[in-house]
């Protein structure tokens, strides 16, 4: 790319692809590829919006990719290891703009070409056999490469004009599809291998550009591997000496970035407009987030200059929209075999007005602990309203109401059977008891597990000890947020499968389902009725007893419905730009900070406007005493921002604010 | 495979063929290996958990991965026979004939057409006496191995029209369809399928055409 930069148009005696070329195969988004039997996985800059950006992770289960402009890629399974990863990346290269890319899963194989002036030369296609810990080729087979391949790729080749090298990476998946992960201007590392293998690329090309014909290679096998030798160290050339432990560091660890990312590091300074390669796809967003009309206008609703800070606000129009919508949702889901209902899970936020606009749109109310069921009746519901569920069900004693409940699940065995006896001694009475399914390959601590048969054996001879005047059930909860949307819809049909399997060999028929839940507010809300109109068919279809679908959206109802107001303590600017600003809230208030992005919006103290924070280069500090007390990085404080301040932390609601402790309030 | 009656034919086989120009011949009249169900909760739990398991582990991937999970959680080793649902899933050791036995029943249950798969490879005869020993040790039949060649079972989905790729649930990887002569070549593949597909001209693997119902010799 330097070469390039230097020789824009191509150098007769520079075998490399010129800028032009190189412009159109950047990684990920390879614009040349078009005509090539390949897709790209989808991906997104990071100058998006955090917000946009943890969408994204959802979406695709949280099997990404944060990828450098030119080289590196990190797996990034969780928010807070995407947030240092970038960190780190960004550190390295020197700017902010990365991709964020889905994983594809399947075997890797590659094409590698040569070319000279828009002329295809030859390529091979290599399957990777053996893979390094770093996914490296260690091994491989070579094959020619199928004329539905290599036409449109001698077709590209003439198109871009390319000379040099090249290699296509990809991946096939299960069902055969091919999909490119990058282009790159170069000769892979295996060159060799194709060459043992008869296809000496690097020949025909200085063939090509030298006009001296090439000794034709031969053939020896058509699977290469590496090896690792030990040689003599020649005494002219001694081995460099051994760098110095870091003082006080572990072990003789002298991690240094790739060489590769060093020259990429070093070219990127020397020749900043370089980067303009990257800049050319974002469109120049300021990485600000969009934000609901309902939350400006019940912000608006506060006089911040009065408000105690930190303090969490209630979003009273948000809110009551919020719980409207389920409510309408749930109705139109609803027919005379099945009904769909909304279960509020109260420790998601137990704040009295959301518990009240669960009662008052019809809503069941989700409890897991006899505290919780209290709080439910307090405020209103009638106990045959209530579902009771969890591993604390009896926490505290003596509270068990002596009505009937709605529905009662049982977490294990034990439970159950703890259960059975307080219903058969009239210590407690449920319209419906069923369990808990652990979801099995999906990491939980809750519910019955089904991970062997002998386990799946005990739940089925459990079952049968159930009641039979109190009708059957199953419930299950995973996070959509933790393990992604379609992982979450994965799961659903897994556990459909498992009903039936539990209906057949138990021969009770399942009559309610509870789905839950810990939906982020934006998958649950935006995403159409048709998906769960379509979950409602295959419950119909899988489970024909089935009447009442509880459906738990879990912090969707609560997250958006509170932020937290905090002031700015003091402003600190460092070198390059580096900003650190003390607030007076802190992670104490935002303990899920390490879990999902919060927009951010900043009140100017000037006109009173709500300003959204974009990205930048400040880090927000919390006030407490704690090295990891940091609610936001990277984001630009609005010009003329200054102590005494006030930032509003939206989207609150949920477990920010019923797992907020007291810390450092004296 | 059941032992006796695998036993009989090989050895029946043997007797009437007056030379063995093929590594399959030994092997013609071979059925392939099926689990047995007692008829009973027994084995309907087993076989439901077993479905059940095998679409969870899925994750949300293709329904065209191989069911990896079931070679992490078998070794391949000696097995008895006849082997019923209940039995499976208590042993942690199987045979290639459980294991492509298990693989069929996921693909199916999973709504893929595959096939019943039967292999001839070629090891050593250094390998196949290690392996007779230790199927001996274990009393099991060593019906399987005959020289430098070897009997083993795989599991034939079929990909789009008429593609095949074979899963050795045994190792739990795609067999290449690419095939030299060496050590653990593919010699001779033979695939079980019912009409409609019983008359199918040939299915492609990879360069390699299998027609069902009849051991195909690989190059
Ligand atoms: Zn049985």
């Amino acid at each position: 790319m330097w070469l390039a930069g230097i020789f824009p148009q191509g150098h007769p005696n520079l075998l490399a692809p010129a800028m032009g070329a190189l412009k159109r195969i950047a990684k990920p988004a390879v614009e040349a590829h078009h005509g090539l039997p390949v897709k790209v996985p989808t991906f997104v800059s990071t100058d998006l919006p955090d917000w946009d950006l943890h969408a994204f992770c959802r979406e695709h289960n949280w099997r990404v990719w944060l990828k450098g402009p030119y080289y590196d890629a990190a797996r990034t399974p969780t928010w807070d290891s995407f947030v240092a990863a970038r960190d780190a990346l960004a550190k390295v290269w020197s700017t902010d703009r990365l991709f964020l890319q889905a994983h594809v899963t399947g075997y890797e194989e590659s094409v590698m070409l040569a070319a000279y002036r828009g002329e295809l030369l030859d390529c091979v296609s290599m399957r990777k056999r053996d893979i390094t810990p770093e996914g490296k080729t260690w091994a491989g087979d070579i094959a020619p490469v199928q004329p539905e391949f290599g036409e449109p790729l001698r077709a590209m080749v003439r198109e871009l004009d390319w000379t040099g090298g090249g290699e296509l990476e990809m991946v096939r998946d299960a069902s055969g599809e091919l999909w490119l992960l990058e282009m790159n201007p170069r000769f892979p590392a295996w060159v060799h291998g194709a060459t043992i293998a008869g296809h000496n690329l690097p020949a025909l090309l200085v063939e090509a550009a030298a006009g001296v014909p090439a000794r034709k290679s031969q053939a020896q096998a058509s699977e290469f591997t590496r090896v690792v030798l030990e040689v003599p160290v020649r005494e002219d050339y001694p081995l460099p000496p051994l760098a110095e432990p870091l003082a006080g560091a572990v072990g003789h660890s002298m991690k240094h970035p790739s060489g590769l990312t060093s020259l990429a590091e070093r070219l990127h300074k020397s020749n900043p407009e370089l980067i303009e390669l990257v800049e050319d796809m974002s469109e120049g967003a300021d990485g600000a987030p969009q934000l609901p009309d309902s939350f400006l206008h019940d912000i608006g609703g506060y006089d911040l200059a009065a408000v105690q800070t930190p303090q969490f606000l209630y979003l009273d129009s948000t809110a009551g929209t919020l719980f409207e919508r389920a409510s309408q949702r749930a109705r139109r889901l609803s027919s005379n075999e099945v009904q769909v209902v909304s279960g509020y899970s109260i420790k998601t936020n137990p704040d009295e007005r959301l518990i009240r606009l669960a009662l008052d749109n019809g809503f069941l109310a989700e409890a897991i602990s006899l505290l919780e069921v209290q709080k439910a009746l307090e405020v209103g519901f009638r106990p045959d309203q209530v579902i009771l569920n969890g591993p604390g069900k009896w926490w505290p004693e003596g509270m068990m109401p002596k009505e009937r409940l709605h529905a009662v699940f049982c977490d294990s065995i034990a439970d159950l059977d703890r259960c059975v006896a307080a219903m058969a001694a009239g210590e407690m009475s449920s319209r419906h008891v069923g369990i808990r399914l652990r979801t099995p390959n999906v990491v939980s601590r809750f519910g019955i597990p089904l991970d062997s048969p002998m386990t799946f054996g005990k739940l089925v001879d459990a079952v049968a000890r159930l009641p039979e005047d109190s009708a059957f059930g199953v419930h299950f909860h995973m996070a959509s947020s933790n393990i992604g949307v379609a992982q979450w819809w994965h799961l659903f049909e897994s556990m459909l499968k498992w009903c039936e399997s539990i209906e057949r060999l138990t021969g009770r028929t399942i009559e309610i389902l509870d789905m839950g839940g810990g939906w982020f507010p934006d998958d649950w809300h935006a995403a159409d009725d048709d998906r769960f109109a379509r979950a409602v068919e295959r419950v119909k279809a899988a489970l024909p007893g089935v009447r009442q679908i509880v459906s738990e959206p879990g912090k969707a109802m609560a997250q958006p419905s509170m932020a937290v107001a905090m002031r700015i303590l003091e402003i600190q600017e460092h070198e390059d730009d580096y900003v650190e600003a003390v607030v007076d809230g802190s992670i104490a208030e935002l303990p899920m900070f390490a879990f999902q992005p919060h927009r951010i919006l900043r009140q100017c103290a000037d006109t009173g406007a709500l300003q959204p924070l974009g990205r930048g280069k400040t880090h927000l500090m919390g006030r407490l005493c704690m090295e990891h007390d940091i609610v936001a990085s990277n984001v630009a404080l609005p010009d003329g921002t200054r102590a005494g301040d006030v930032l509003i932390f939206c989207d609150a609601g949920g477990y920010d604010r019923s797992m907020s402790y007291v810390f450092g309030r004296g | 495979m059941y032992l006796v009656e695998a036993k009989a034919l090989a050895d029946g086989e043997l007797a009437q063929a007056p030379s063995t120009p093929l590594p399959s011949d030994r092997w013609e009249s071979f059925p392939f290996s099926r689990l047995s169900h007692h008829g009973s909760a027994c084995c309907d739990l087993a076989r439901e958990w077993v479905i059940a398991a095998d679409y969870a582990q899925l994750n949300g991937g293709g329904l065209a991965s191989g069911p990896r999970w079931l070679r992490q959680k078998y070794k391949w080793g000696p097995s008895a026979w006849p082997m019923h649902w209940c039995e499976v899933v208590r042993l942690d050791t199987i045979d290639c004939g459980a294991h492509s036995a298990l693989a069929h029943e996921v693909f199916a249950a999973r709504g893929l057409t595959c096939f019943p798969g039967q292999l001839v490879q070629r090891y050593s005869t250094d390998a196949t006496d290690q392996w007779r020993g230790s199927w001996e040790a274990a009393q099991s039949s060593c019906h399987w191995l005959d020289g430098e060649h070897i009997y083993h079972e795989a599991t034939a989905l079929l990909v789009g029209e008429d593609k095949l790729q074979i899963w050795d649930g045994s190792a739990g990887t795609w067999i290449n369809p690419r095939q030299g002569r060496g050590y653990g070549s593919v010699a001779a593949v033979r695939i079980f399928a019912d009409a409609p597909l019983a008359q199918h001209p040939g299915f492609h693997w990879g360069e390699q055409r299998i027609r069902p119902n009849v051991w195909n010799q690989i190059a």
